[in-house]
């Protein structure tokens, strides 16, 4: 996903920017404060940017994501402008951007937030170091400090981005689901089938009715079969679920006709009481795909023998 | 408001082409110019296009069922026709039966229901 | 109640009820949203109708009021949701409002049944003399 996407579903604006500041307590004398540090971090940036690839490159479950040298060197750059980055003297809108690019080519080659994490404790860790080996105790504690509050405001904005990369994957997977489980096939013209297979729960049934209207009104189609002989369990909830479907096909104009009705499936129905009355029904698939064929003034004949 | 919703003439049938919002005023002038023109021309069929309705709530239901009883009363066979997926789907889940209202799906099924076809029409 | 606690607000719009043109602005406003945050062609017609029922409802039957039109997260996805106040008469019996169905008697039923149908999350607090709140939220489908 692209960083601006995640901009757009994390809702970061220069409002939402502000108040995460204001929460991290990140001053405009913090800014300053690292602002003034960078000659000292471009001093350190090269060690630093080793010593945190060093951690990685030690685990192996960290260091198959940076196999190949061409991989560590890109990434190891990347690196180099965001740490000096922290010490750009700003907390905006570009300045999440930025960080968010980082993060999404992070999150797109499968690093996981817990190796993200801990690499950043790491950076704290060299930076914390170096801080109070170059500047006095004083001035190290505050810089420190100051440094904190950015990076954990970076980790935040990290985590979001996995949440939201995690979000975004369930709705592709939704989205596919929903493709496969409801194969509208154009029989002939006007005539729709539907052979639905697996269980249907409230969730499957609507995307069904959905997917059923659509394909209905983009075909004109007089007639859609709804083939039940794969569905396992027909309860009255399945049951209640067809009979809305079928409403809702009639309310476009169009008719349907279950089949694949079942001697067990006939019995529950009847003894449920759910009124099927308005729909047609039938056991076998191909008395239905002829019934929808004379609907539509259409017959199949045998070809006269020569 | 009279007029806003287009009625056409086709033979004997009305065409009533709803491509506005139904509310209030317009809802209520639509129901009388309908019933007008059945009352003017002896019309024996009404096809009510809701093609360009994104929305119908309960209330616009009530209004188009109404409508369709009302033409009844005199005489007129009412078909809907074209009524998008998104508002049967939303229709259905409410619980509303539109029962009593017939449909189909487009002007050529809706005037085949009303036992007319296209090609015959003057 | 509805579970507030993990939700973020972000935006939010006062919207006046007083007349007949005030139930289609505040449609407009939640289908604008609707449309702007990309929920598919279902879910606005659900979150849009719902909001016509309730508006008019909260017009009709409560004498006017406000709808807060909101948009909210909960840091995984996008939600719409919809305050609507009115200070009318209130609603004695709720369970019996509530069970709606298929009577034609009672229309201010048939909304509030059908609107809970069509979203994610519906919250009622009515007390008789005093008003109505309903609160409705509409998740973006995946």
């Amino acid at each position: 996903m692209s960083h601006r996407k995640y901009m757009q579903i994390l809702k970061l604006d220069d409002a939402e920017v502000r108040s995460r500041r204001a929460f991290f307590e990140i001053s405009d004398e913090d800014l300053a404060r690292l602002a003034a540090l960078r000659p000292l971090a471009e001093k350190h940036t090269d060690d630093i940017v080793e010593g945190f690839y060093e951690l990685l490159l030690r685990h192996p479950e960290t260091r198959k994501f940076f196999e190949d040298e061409a991989t560590i060197r890109r990434v190891k750059r990347t690196q180099r402008e965001y740490f000096l980055g922290l010490f750009a003297g700003k907390c905006d809108l570009a300045y999440v951007e930025d960080r968010l690019r980082v993060g999404a080519a992070h999150e797109r080659i499968g690093l996981a937030p817990k190796w993200y994490l801990g690499a950043y404790r790491r950076y704290l860790q060299l930076v914390h170091d170096r801080l109070y080996r170059e500047l006095p105790p004083a001035e190290a504690g505050a810089a420190f400090a100051s440094m904190q509050r950015l990076v954990m405001f970076d980790t935040a904005l990290a985590i979001d981005t996995y949440i939201a990369a995690n979000a975004e994957t369930l709705g592709r997977h939704q989205a596919a689901i929903r493709e496969l489980s409801t194969p509208v096939i154009r029989v002939h013209d006007g005539v729709l089938l539907l052979p639905l297979v697996g269980a249907i729960d409230s969730h499957r049934a609507q995307q069904i009715t959905e997917s059923v209207l659509l394909r209905v009104a983009e075909e004109q189609a007089k007639c859609i079969i709804i083939d039940i002989a794969g569905v396992p369990v027909v309860d009255t909830k399945v049951a209640d679920h067809l009979v809305k479907t079928t409403a809702a096909v009639k309310l476009l104009g169009a008719q349907t006709i279950l089949t694949g009705i079942s001697a067990q499936v006939a019995r529950t129905i009847v003894q449920l009481g759910v009124d099927i009355s308005a729909m047609h029904t039938l056991a076998r698939l191909a008395d239905g795909i002829e019934l929808a064929l004379s609907l539509v003034g259409k017959s199949i004949r045998a070809k006269e023998p020569r | 408001m009279i007029g806003v919703i287009p009625i056409l003439r086709i033979g004997a049938t009305l065409l009533a082409t709803v491509h506005v919002e139904l509310h209030d005023e317009i809802a209520n002038a639509f129901q009388a110019d309908v019933l007008t023109m059945i009352e003017k021309t002896g019309a024996t069929g009404l096809v009510i296009d809701i093609t360009g309705l994104e929305m119908v709530d309960s209330y616009v239901a009530r209004i188009l069922a109404e409508t369709g009883r009302m033409a009844k009363l005199m005489g007129t066979a009412t078909v809907l026709v074209g009524m998008r997926p998104e508002v049967a789907a939303t229709l259905v889940r409410m619980g509303y039966e539109m029962s009593g209202v017939r449909t189909a799906l487009n002007l050529e099924d809706g005037l085949a229901l009303l036992g007319k076809r296209l090609v015959d029409l003057p | 109640m509805i579970a507030v606690a993990a939700t973020s607000t972000l935006s939010t719009a006062t919207l006046r009820i007083a007349s007949e043109d005030d139930v289609v602005n505040v449609r407009r406003k939640v289908k604008s949203i609707a449309q702007e945050r990309k929920f598919d062609g279902f879910a606005t017609a659900a979150i849009t109708t719902a909001t016509s029922e309730l508006t008019r409802n909260a017009l009709v039957h409560g004498g006017g009021g406000i709808a807060i039109v909101e948009e909210v997260s909960d840091g995984m996805r996008v939600g719409i949701r919809v305050q609507f106040r009115d200070e009318g008469p209130g609603i004695a019996d709720i369970e019996r409002a509530l069970r709606g169905g298929y009577s034609t008697a009672r229309s201010m039923g048939l909304g509030l049944s059908g609107s809970r149908r069509l979203v994610d999350e519906f919250a009622l607090d009515s007390v008789p003399g005093k008003g109505t709140v309903v609160t409705i939220v509409k998740w973006k489908p995946f």
